[in-house]
């Protein structure tokens, strides 16, 4: 059994899974899925209604949230039960907290939470009035990048539904966040709510005690907020919402958690792979093999010092160079610094200018590996946001996971490709 | 626990200036772009003043010493 579901008590049920079946997404933007949206009415016809959670309710629902080792599906996991008795007794004697519903998705490769906030607008908006009824909160907000339509529409036309129906629930307001890749990063949605920019910010005091306007706020990943919703109906999640991306197409699943990371992606893919890279651009390489016997859980993950960050598997199939994807990662991952920091600023270009040069090969390759060290070295740990960190973290387990790779491209040669890099 | 007070820099403030590698060698080294890596240990009474002069230099305002315990006592209060 997995890790996850022997947190399950036994007398509880299992959540009704999220997404049925998988849905594809092609290198041109277009989607296929079996899958219906569902609107309030089926929506309630599958989970019920949602429970009340103010008063004891609201207690109850932190224990389960506890028990079940929720944790931040945005891509941190943190416990969610840490962050919400923060918020709990921050709020107490200043009355009046902000629930935050992210739904900006900044990691480039994942669709789960487009998927999620399209077809399952309301198990969101459960969630989020679950954690405003527990919190007391003064605004819940869901926030969404400008450039999501899909989402964006399907959250507009799920609140007014729930509006027609006089659902006795918190208002919940919609804002829009910049299409950049931090505008999701906790503390950027926490200043641009606070009337500042949508960049991420030097904090001392965490959000859940001074957040948005100084009140203890909480900001959920809104899959997170989806097993809230479960959570509050007395069910279990047992499931994680990941993207598969293999060769420029996204497969958005929900995988159980006592699934083997091999076979979901062995059944998407249809076969094995090189390596994956777990997380997201600001994840970890391994090699295939390296994965063998791992369940798609969190507290798996941990147990193998790796994470699952965002849910995203960037799947290298046989004959892709893993080298040149780690430069082209760690380009994009330059290109996005907020330029606050100057060791992200500067230190990213760095990195990716070394790694670049160590791709192209040549006699110079063991100064630029060392220089590398160096940069990664002096850039671990000192960003406000976790930008640099993952790009830190994926640059350097592609030198470990492509170490045969390096020698081969120094020489003038492509292991993947079998010609001259 | 001892007080627990540590120079810390706020880097989003900090431009690279440097002068606080300079006034606080001790606890201050530069990295490969000219920006700040701060000693994380206690400050000693001989790294404190060292701090205090870095922290009075910055023109960016962006060093401060952060005190856990002071911190701690605020948010029960």
């Amino acid at each position: 059994m997995s890790a996850l579901l022997h947190a399950v008590p036994d007398d509880e049920q299992l959540a009704r899974p999220i997404l049925a079946s998988p849905v594809y997404y092609y290198s041109d933007g277009d989607a296929i899925s079996e899958l219906e949206p569902h609107d309030l009415a089926a929506h309630l016809r599958r989970y019920g209604r949602r429970p009340d959670c103010r008063g004891d309710a609201g207690a109850t629902l932190v224990e389960a949230i506890d028990d079940a080792r929720l944790t931040g599906r945005g891509g941190a996991h943190l416990p969610s039960a840490i962050k919400w008795r923060a918020v709990r007794s921050a709020a107490a004697p200043v009355g009046g907290s902000v629930i935050v519903a992210n739904g900006a998705e900044g990691e480039p490769l994942s669709r789960k939470d487009a998927t999620l906030l399209e077809l399952r607008p309301h198990l969101v908006l459960d969630g989020l009035a679950c954690a405003a009824e527990t919190l007391n909160a003064g605004r819940a907000v869901i926030w969404l990048h400008e450039g999501a339509h899909a989402a964006r529409s399907a959250i507009a036309h799920a609140l007014a539904e729930r509006a027609r129906v006089s659902l006795d629930e918190p208002t919940v307001e919609l804002a829009l966040a910049p299409d950049a890749y931090l505008s999701g990063e906790s503390s950027s949605v926490v200043r641009a709510l606070s009337g500042g920019p949508a960049l991420p910010e030097f904090r001392t005091v965490p959000s859940a005690v001074r957040g948005v306007g100084g009140a203890p706020t909480l900001v959920h990943n809104v899959e997170t907020l989806a097993h809230v919703a479960q959570l509050a109906r007395g069910t279990y999640p047992a499931s994680a919402l990941v993207t598969v991306c293999v060769g420029g197409a996204r497969i958005v699943l929900e995988a159980q958690t006592d699934e083997l990371l091999h076979d979901v992606v062995a059944r998407v893919v249809g076969g094995g792979a090189a390596a994956v890279l777990l997380g997201g651009f600001g994840g970890t390489w391994c090699s295939w093999d390296g994965l063998a016997g791992l369940c798609l859980t969190e507290p798996a993950f941990r147990a193998r010092g790796l994470s699952l960050g965002a849910g995203v598997l960037d799947v290298l199939r046989p004959g892709q160079c893993g080298l040149a994807r780690a430069v082209e990662i760690a380009d994009y991952l330059a290109r996005q610094s907020a330029r606050q920091c100057g060791p992200c600023l500067s230190g990213l270009r760095s990195v990716s200018d070394a790694l670049e040069a160590i791709a192209r090969g040549g006699r110079r390759t063991d100064r630029r590996v060392d220089e590398l060290a160096t940069y990664t070295a002096e850039i671990r740990g000192r960003g406000a946001c976790h930008l640099p960190d993952g790009a830190v973290r994926m640059v350097t387990s592609a030198l470990g996971v492509f170490a045969d790779d390096v020698v081969a491209h120094r020489r003038g040669r492509c292991l993947a490709k079998g010609t001259p890099a | 626990m001892s007080g627990g007070r540590r120079l810390r820099v706020d880097i989003v403030a900090c431009q690279g200036v440097g002068i606080c590698a300079h006034l606080a060698a001790d606890l201050v080294r530069v990295d490969s772009w000219g920006y700040p890596i701060v000693d994380d240990s206690e400050l000693g009474p001989g790294t404190e003043r060292q701090a205090r002069a870095a922290v009075r230099a910055c023109p960016r305002r962006a060093l401060f010493i952060a005190d856990p315990a002071r911190e701690r006592r605020a948010l029960v209060t």
